[in-house]
């Protein structure tokens, strides 16, 4: 499962999409949007996407992820549009037999995907706001 | 040729909309593509360096040959996932 959703995000049917018996591990991690950003009080986010190319990128990282950890399964889950303080902006979860895999899988995937995933936040705040400066994609 | 160019986040906001076409001479490239958007659309200037192109939803180089008909997306610093 590599997909966007308009819908808030339940961490359950990801964490499904990797659970087998020869998993001894799932790494579950929870994008969350926080109240503030470089002192700044965050009233809600925005985030647009180019969603087929997304989803294509997500589909990648979660190939990158099987060829370094090949006993590994990840699946990942992020939304999109309006999002308010507190709500879940992605979900990854990857399984593993033993749980070093699990975690160092899960911590690379969501690196990639600030890399790659073409996903824009918008911050909005109380006196304006902004497009925030992400990672420039290398060419 | 003419090219469909896809615009997202503050891109979109500063060009007005979510697409534009842009007409190219047979053969033209990305770079050829960057520097006609530069002439027709000012105000995108200052963000046309830290893009990255795709066609057809594909990450590609400035010396890339463009088609009719291809589309384009310009795809700015990526913020998705999370900072924390």
């Amino acid at each position: 499962m590599f997909d966007l959703t308009e819908d808030p995000l339940d961490p359950g049917p990801v964490v499904e999409d990797v659970r087998h018996p020869g998993s001894g591990a799932v790494v579950v991690f929870l994008g969350i949007v926080r109240d503030e950003d470089h002192g700044r009080r965050v009233r809600y986010l925005e985030y647009d996407s180019y969603r087929s190319m997304a989803e294509k990128e997500m589909r990648k990282v979660g190939e990158e992820v099987l060829a370094r950890w090949p006993a590994t399964r990840i699946a990942m889950r992020h939304r999109f549009g309006r999002l308010e303080v507190g709500e879940t902006a992605l979900v990854a979860a990857v399984s593993a037999p033993h749980r070093g895999d699990a975690f160092e899988a899960c911590r690379y995937a969501i690196d990639r995907i600030k890399e790659i995933v073409p996903i824009w936040k918008k911050e909005v705040w109380e006196d304006g706001e902004a497009w925030l400066e992400g990672h420039p994609v290398q060419g | 040729m003419h090219v469909r160019v896809r615009l997202f986040a503050g891109l979109k906001e500063l060009a007005g909309g979510p697409e534009v076409v842009v007409d190219l001479q047979e053969g033209a490239t990305v770079l050829d593509l960057e520097e006609q958007l530069s002439r027709e659309y000012p105000r995108l200037r200052p963000l046309l360096a830290s893009l990255a192109f795709a066609v057809d939803e594909e990450y590609k180089t400035r010396d890339y040959a463009l088609h009719n008909n291809d589309e384009i997306a310009l795809i700015p610093p990526i913020s998705g996932g999370c900072d924390v």
